[in-house]
């Protein structure tokens, strides 16, 4: 009997401790900066475990009955707490309130327990054994909580499953005390049906923890996320306050509205303003309608053609107030119409020409994408140009990545363009490449549209300069059989990643 | 009461619940599944193919007859170019006669609203130089552009298989290409560059004729004996003579024989099993060697431009029950399956492109000793309608997805080819070849196998590659190929049995790639043109 509740002790601190790793490892993931997370969870951990101590002491009479409850308590709580850490991330105003309720709670619980289970010892053992195995156990326990959490929990069952596990095993441990107890105990029966139920409840979540991840979905944000949806082609999350708002598709930052305009002012503005009277512009990708809003400070052009894949993406900065407002409402401007089709085989089916198309594609990071950067559709872009119009196209950092942005160049040569590549500071991005393509030969322009914030005469000519560090190691051509850029935008963003 | 629930019933109740979680799940899974996929078993008419087996189809046309020159039977690729070249050739008094609705056979294809998809064959080598027909049609619709100083042609690159190809799920994840090289031991890497190398040394062998020891089509390569000899052992036995040992190895070429000819490389000759390497000798001026061309309908893609250069010249859903020479002409008698009326051609000369088999049931007269030496590898295919492909671990998805420890040859993607960051539903095709058991009772047991019972054994197939695959698969359509692809056994390409069929029966003209011993487009082609060229040879000399 004493060796058993002795057990409880060591099953007890093992399932704390995990909790805490859990809660940390949680923490870690959704708001990075694991120092600060774990240092801030194992304080408030161990703190919340000193004020159960100091609680103890108000448990009067039912000492039995208090330690049973709280084993189950403890059991639902850090059984659940991966689970809802994970589910609510995205729901709570602040997830720290959350995040060290959960740890403090399971904190106070454990807390209480030792002191309790001493008190239940105190007539079985005598002073010095007890403090002497109690303690023993209950150290043993959390060395094998800390090689079990990384070894085996994290990697085979992952957060959620191991934290229903040790939820399973805490109440498994009340049954268990609940059973050699049983002639001091009170409500035994009630007691032991809620105990059933609780383990019933943490089976199903550890059994439905694949469903309950899907659903969390753990994508971290920094900011508050003010909108998200899925759309048949992709994530879109809006996040931040009226002044800084940012975009991310599939996780990857679109723009933040402290700095877009830098970056749709060199997208736009450098090609734009260098044509003569241009009157239709084509717009490839940039559904957030920011390029179109540059493209409308110009009064020669009668008509904007903008092709997105995605509708929900284009109805959002359309009809949403707060998005549109971004935009200065381009989306509904008459001149505009907006397409929802694949670029490529829009283009492919067009008959019209424009004197300039913006080509305002994502990054080439997969394949697919990599697809809208290849020589064939540059190709089929001659057909939708005018003889003396431009293309201009976003092509990824030549900071970062050097090799990528030189391949963007090549692949519009060997399509037989003419190019200007030439590059702008965005905080947000770094330092950001486009390339304007032309039929015949480009001069930049002396004037542009009133108003401009980033854009003028002298800019327009600092960008065109690359300094050495931006000059290209490989050259290759983008191809649909070889996707030479995907390689080298995997490999150049890659290498950035990990000297991060 | 306090010792009414003992700790015995407790355990047994808990237990009890987990046991209940459980199946709940699964049963909860496996409703989900079946209530949203809808498995169809397709394929062709076989029971009307059975019908000219048993003798049981109507051989007294009760219509007038038709006049023309040339009866071509048959609408698979080989009938179909035999059509292309008439045509080619400024002769149109020729009917092609076809038994299923649509012509196309082995290239058949579907759609559905997600894309179109594959039958069976898939894709076709960039040519090689010796492949004058192909590269005289692949300039014709556009795949060749053009050709470079050098003289190698520049092939359209929305048709050259896009990057990624191939990906091969081994050891828990996807590495890049077919080839095993991850985690290899010296001796297995060895023994793989030891293979390559030596493929290297046969593709630009030539034999003491002159000619290139494999040549596509194979008609073209070396008759030298040393070079002959190959098809009369197994490629098992040259591997192993050849001292390649390793699994790796063993597992990539056995891969190849069944990819190709649906068959082990225990049942195909060396010759075939060397062929399907060394004969790839295609060069493109903007792709790498062992580039292919594909399309999201497969070779449908090719079957549809043939289609539409023979219109007004295909009846299909005619159902060819007899051949016979009438006053030096010969009546072919066909059901028209619309009507169910029989009728009669009338013609100089018959271009039979059906497959081989079926010659000496319909041609009247004909007899062909070792016909029944002729064996053919049952194909299961299908295209799986799926809201997206699952992630997996490894190398990104491509067109070729396949499975070291499968029986199956994998999958790959219709919508590959398509040009869009679009990642809504798509289509894969499902390859499997029942190769390893006795032909004949596979054929039972690919068409005695219910369509749920096969679906069953795809998803578990594929979930290995993909867990979660079956939450997003929306539908599974079947087609069991009986008599998918002649196996090129041993001794069977240049043996006395393939000599025989390559003869004409008067002026009864076969084409098939049977005939070749080899199930592809650039044979089933070539034999299509050459008995074209005798047709129209037989009518000059008329």
């Amino acid at each position: 009997m004493t060796y058993a509740l002795l057990i409880t002790a060591f099953v007890i601190s093992t399932c704390g401790l995990v909790y805490e790793l859990i809660a940390g490892t949680v923490a870690s993931y959704l708001l990075g900066d694991s120092v600060t997370q774990f240092s801030t969870v194992i304080g408030v951990y161990l703190f919340s475990m000193g004020i159960g101590s100091f609680l103890s002491k108000y448990v009067g009479r039912n000492v039995i009955l208090t330690f049973i409850q709280v084993e189950l308590l403890v059991g639902a709580v850090g059984g659940c707490s991966a689970a809802l850490l994970f589910l609510l991330f995205e729901h709570v105003g602040s997830f720290r309130i959350l995040l060290y309720g959960i740890v403090g709670i399971i904190g106070i619980l454990i807390g209480l327990e030792v002191p309790l289970l001493m008190r239940i010892l105190k007539d079985r053992l005598e002073f010095k054994d007890l403090v002497s195995q109690v303690f023993t156990f209950d150290y043993v326990g959390a060395l094998i909580a800390s090689l079990l959490f990384p070894l085996v929990l994290v990697p085979y069952l992952g957060l959620i499953r191991a934290a229903f596990l040790f939820g399973l095993l805490n109440v498994l441990v009340a049954l268990w005390t609940i059973h050699l107890l049983r002639s001091e105990v009170p409500w035994l029966k009630s007691l032991r049906s809620l105990a059933v139920v609780l383990a019933a409840c943490l089976i199903g979540g550890f059994v439905f923890s694949e469903k309950l991840m899907a659903f969390a979905e753990s994508s971290a944000f920094p900011d508050n996320v003010v909108f998200s949806t899925s759309t048949p082609y992709q994530r879109i999350v809006i996040t931040g306050n009226s002044k800084d708002m940012r975009l991310f598709l599939n996780g990857n930052l679109q723009f933040s509205s402290r700095d877009e305009y830098r970056y749709h002012e060199a997208l736009v503005h450098p090609a734009l303003a260098s044509l003569k009277e241009p009157q239709n512009v084509l717009v490839l990708g940039g559904g957030d309608g920011m390029a179109v809003r540059e493209v409308l400070k110009y009064p020669s052009v009668r008509s904007v053609t903008l092709v997105d894949l995605d509708s929900e993406m284009t109805t959002l900065f359309k009809d949403q107030a707060l998005l549109s407002r971004l935009n200065d409402h381009a989306l509904s401007n008459p001149r505009v119409s907006v397409v929802n089709a694949d670029a490529f085989s829009w283009i492919r089916q067009c008959r019209r020409q424009f004197d300039l198309v913006i080509a305002d594609f994502p990054d080439p990071s997969t394949f697919s994408l990599g697809k809208l950067y290849s020589d064939r559709f540059y190709t089929a872009l001659k057909h939708v140009l005018k003889p003396h119009g431009l293309v201009v196209v976003q092509s990824t950092s030549p900071y970062y990545a050097k090799n990528s942005f030189w391949c963007v160049v090549n692949t519009l040569n060997s399509a037989g363009f003419l190019t200007t590549p030439y590059h702008a500071y965005v905080p947000s991005f770094g330092d950001w490449g486009f390339v304007i393509a032309s039929l015949s030969p480009f001069a930049p322009a002396d004037r542009y549209p009133g108003g401009l914030r980033y854009v003028t005469a002298d800019t327009v000519r600092q960008m065109l300069t690359f300094p050495t560090d931006m000059l290209p190691t490989v050259t290759a051509v983008n191809k649909l059989n070889n996707q030479a850029l995907v390689h080298l935008f995997e490999s150049e963003w890659g290498e950035y990643a990990e000297t991060r | 009461m306090q010792r009414r629930v003992s700790r015995a019933t407790l355990l047994k109740g808990l237990a009890g619940l987990a046991v209940g979680a459980l199946s709940g799940k699964l049963y909860f899974d496996w409703q989900r599944s079946a209530s949203q996929v809808s498995c169809r078993m397709l394929g062709p008419s076989m029971s009307r193919g059975h019908a000219l087996r048993d003798g049981k189809a109507s051989k007294m046309p009760d219509a007038p007859t038709e006049n023309t020159a040339i009866v071509i039977v048959g609408g698979g690729i080989a009938g179909l170019s035999a059509g292309w070249w008439l045509k080619k050739r400024g002769f149109s008094d020729f009917v092609l006669l076809e038994l299923e609705q649509q012509v196309g056979g082995n290239s058949s294809a579907g759609k559905n609203r997600f894309s179109a998809y594959p039958w069976g064959a898939h894709y076709v080598p960039v040519a090689n130089k010796e492949s004058e027909y192909v590269l005289a049609l692949f300039e014709e619709l556009g795949v060749i552009e053009g050709y470079d100083a050098a003289g190698n042609p520049i092939y359209n690159d929305l048709y050259l298989c896009h990057e990624p190809q191939e990906r091969l799920f081994k050891d828990g994840s996807f590495q890049e290409g077919l080839v095993p090289h991850r985690g290899l031991q010296p001796e297995e890497k060895e023994e793989l560059d030891r293979f390559f190398t030596l493929i290297q040394k046969l593709r630009s062998a030539t034999g003491s004729d002159g000619r290139p020891a494999f040549a596509i089509p194979i008609e073209l390569s070396s008759k030298d004996e040393d070079l002959i000899a190959l098809d009369r052992i197994s490629m098992a036995q040259w591997l192993n003579q050849n001292g390649f040992r390793t699994e790796p190895l063993l597992w990539y070429v056995n891969y190849c024989c069944r990819d190709d000819y649906g068959s082990a490389i225990e049942d195909v000759s060396a010759w075939a099993g060397i062929h399907y390497f060394a004969g790839r000798r295609g060069v493109a001026a903007n792709a790498e060697q062992n580039s292919v061309v594909t399309w999201p309908e497969g070779n449908g893609f090719l079957v549809d431009k043939l289609k539409q250069q023979l219109d007004g010249h295909i009846k299909s859903g005619a159902l060819v029950t007899a051949i016979a020479a009438r006053d030096r002409r010969y009546i072919t008698t066909y059901v028209e399956s619309s009507t169910g009326r029989c009728l009669a051609a009338k013609s100089a000369c018959v271009i039979f492109s059906a497959p081989r088999f079926l010659a000496t049931h319909i041609v009247d007269g004909y007899e062909m000793t070792g016909h029944h030496e002729l064996v053919y590898a049952p194909w299961l295919v299908a295209n799986i309608s799926l809201n997206r492909i699952p992630d997996a671990r490894g190398a990104p998805l491509s067109w070729d997805n396949v499975d070291f420890r499968s029986r199956s040859l994998g999958y790959v993607v219709a919508t590959h080819q398509t040009i869009s960051a679009r990642q809504g539903p798509t289509v894969i095709t499902y390859y499997y070849p029942l190769s390893g058991e006795n032909p004949a009772a596979a054929r039972k047991r690919l068409l005695s196998t219910s369509a749920d019972e096969w679906s069953k054994t795809i998803v578990d197939d594929l979930k290995r590659m993909h867990p979660g695959i079956a939450e997003e698969i929306l539908s599974i359509d079947l087609w069991p190929w009986g008599h998918g692809m002649i196996r090129p056994s041993v001794g069977f390409i240049w043996g006395d049995t393939r000599r025989r069929m390559k003869a004409d029966y008067g002026n009864v003209f076969f084409a098939h790639s049977d005939m070749s011993g080899i199930s592809n487009f650039e044979e089933a082609q070539y034999q299509g043109v050459e008995a074209a060229k005798r047709a129209l040879a037989a009518l000059g000399a008329a």
